[in-house]
């Protein structure tokens, strides 16, 4: 029995170290590429820092000041973009989710549940659906183009989203809180804003971030949409990549570890809380 | 009059007696549900509608002056018999045929370690979650392009180290394929790794003790009393990632632009290029319902597979 337990332990071992490595080795070399002057790349694989290649901050340098305000732009609108579609759909798809969490819902068939499933239906429909759509939309309202445009499309996608999540989460905290603070004279926007919205702080701090890494992370209706400037960090990795004939892998590198590092940073921070949103809810 | 309505409200009959005032609920409910309702329906089920309507015309962007006429399945038969069609849908179903299992049974092997170990779990889990933050184009750069590089790259210079061929990872069409699988799995095994860890440790304890008295071995256990557990978690896990597979187009756009030819094409990057830089909107059209078709037909296969053992309650 003892034995059965160590060997298996010592199988998990195996493939977590494995695995590790899987992860690890990739994220490594793109840090270490970050580092390398471009005859450290161009003259073959070279793989430890002053072993066989000597870091340099070059593609820093080249990065943040000769090209800086080329690259600041992206990054900037990319910021600019993920933080209002965020702060957006999660006002409206929370209270959308306040309202199928607490009040009963009946129009035809549709009850509570009918209605959040459809909202929860929308996110499995393919994007590429509503291309064409919202090419037609953004021609006619001149929205090509526009940080204002890409708000409008991102937040489309995730207010479905933020309701169905904040309605799940919004029903796992108790409703006599709020039934007696009706009792006691506080009225039904006292309720929301004193007593429902404190306690869901981690519910709604959990869609903000996920909503928030969605839209910096979201690529094909950047490349439909956007071109000059509005383009966001993916985007502008891509053009960058495949616009040069000889790829300046240093500074790519640095690009693409600055297009990683805020949603990393939020999302691996706040790990506990947006596991369950990123299951959907469907282990609790 | 607005205090009676509120008490005939069945949620408001438990405070019938407090003093209500401002906003009565019936109004109030709406008023919070109304703007995500209305941005639903007017920026997601009003454009499928058009999509939908647009795939029976011959409307075409380029064409200024031509009017749009109706001219019903025309189109979704030159779609259909489309040998540019055929082969960008058979790429995405070889896409998803080999991501999915690869990142099921990686994930759940994965899991299966996380859930035995106990020095540096929590290390393990974070570490592991990382590339699900990663954004997909970065994805492609330090897998496709650093990594898998043909001439620099050090998958490449290991390998012929160890004596193998140099392998064409980008270039050669039936490798690409692979390739943008590899891209994939390395990303989204997390999701896999996430639910079933998650599905694991909701597990209940009092069947694996039931069965360790039993003497039932580790495998025993496993197979027995996990596995069948884990149905409903296991079902989820490959109806989100299998939808979201078949709507790929981000790894492939910046890996390989859909070539060497069209090896790597995805059905969306067919609906990009014709219906958006080629402006034949009817042509889009058909191929993006085409997609949702195939992903309803996914649906419908896996719920009908795991009828007898998963029973889904949303």
């Amino acid at each position: 029995m003892a034995g059965e337990r160590r060997l298996g332990r010592v199988i998990a071992y195996i493939i977590l170290v494995t695995w590790t490595f899987v992860v690890g080795i990739p994220t490594y070399w793109l840090i270490i590429t970050a580092f390398k002057r471009p005859e450290a790349i161009n003259r073959g694989a070279t793989y430890f820092p002053w072993v066989d290649f000597q870091p340099s901050l070059l593609a820093f340098y080249d990065v943040f000041v000769l090209q800086g305000l080329a690259n600041s732009r992206p990054f900037v609108n990319s910021v600019v973009v993920a933080l209002a579609t965020a702060t957006i759909s999660t006002i409206i798809g929370g209270a959308g989710g306040y309202a199928l969490a607490r009040f009963p819902f009946r129009v035809g068939p549709l009850n509570n549940d009918r209605i959040a499933f459809g909202f929860l239906i929308q996110r499995m429909f393919p994007p590429a659906v509503l291309l064409i759509p919202f090419l037609i939309l953004f021609r006619t309202l001149r929205l090509l183009d526009t940080r204002e445009g890409l708000v409008l499309v991102y937040c489309a996608f995730s207010i479905p989203f933020v309701v169905w999540m904040m309605r799940d989460f919004f029903r796992s905290l108790p409703v006599e809180i709020e039934e007696s603070a009706l009792i006691d004279g506080c009225n039904r926007l006292g309720v929301l804003f004193r007593i429902a919205i404190p306690l869901s702080a981690p519910g709604f701090v959990t869609a903000f971030v996920l909503v928030m890494i969605g839209s910096w992370n979201e690529f094909l209706f950047a490349l439909t949409f956007m071109f000059n400037k509005a383009v966001t960090l993916p985007l502008y990795l891509t053009l960058q990549t495949s616009i040069q004939a000889g790829t300046e892998y240093w500074n790519m590198a640095v690009i693409a570890i600055f297009s990683i590092l805020p949603v990393a940073v939020a999302g691996l921070l706040l790990e506990r809380y947006i596991t369950r949103g990123l299951t959907f809810g469907a282990v609790k | 009059m607005q205090q009676n309505s509120t008490a005939k409200q069945p949620m408001a009959e438990s405070h019938k007696k407090r003093p209500s005032q401002g906003i009565p609920d019936v109004i109030f409910k709406w008023i919070l549900i109304l703007p995500a309702t209305i941005a639903v329906i007017a920026l997601l089920i009003f454009p499928f509608m058009f999509t939908l309507a647009a795939s029976f015309t011959d409307w075409h962007l380029f064409n200024l002056n031509a009017p749009i006429n109706f001219i019903g399945f025309k189109m979704w038969a030159s779609v259909l018999t489309s040998s540019y069609i055929h082969t960008t849908t058979w790429n995405t179903i070889f896409f998803v045929g080999l991501a999915l299992p690869l990142e099921f049974l990686l994930g759940m092997t994965v899991a299966l370690a996380l859930n035995a170990a106990t020095f540096g779990r929590t290390f393990f889990r974070v570490f592991f979650l990382m590339p699900l933050m990663f954004n997909p184009i970065a994805v492609v750069f330090l897998i496709g392009k650093l990594m898998l590089q043909e001439d620099i790259g050090p998958i490449n210079d290991v390998l012929m180290g160890l004596g193998f061929p140099r392998i064409m990872w980008l270039s050669d069409p039936s490798m690409a394929k692979i390739t943008i699988v590899l891209v994939d799995v390395w990303q989204h095994t997390a999701f896999m790794i996430l639910m079933f860890l998650a599905g694991l440790q909701s597990l209940p304890q009092e069947p694996f003790e039931a069965a360790v008295v039993d003497g039932a071995t580790a495998v025993q256990r496993f197979r027995f009393i996990s596995l069948p557990l884990l149905g409903p978690v296991a079902l989820t896990a490959v109806l989100i990632r299998g939808l979201d597979a078949f709507k790929v187009v981000d790894i492939i756009y910046s890996l390989t632009g859909g070539g060497p030819g069209q090896a790597t094409e995805s059905v969306t990057l067919t609906v990009f290029r014709t219906g958006v830089k080629g402006g034949d909107i009817a042509f889009g059209s058909a191929a993006s319902y085409l997609l949702l078709i195939l992903m309803a037909v996914f649906t419908a296969l896996v719920l009908f597979a795991t009828r007898k053992w998963v029973r889904v309650s949303y």
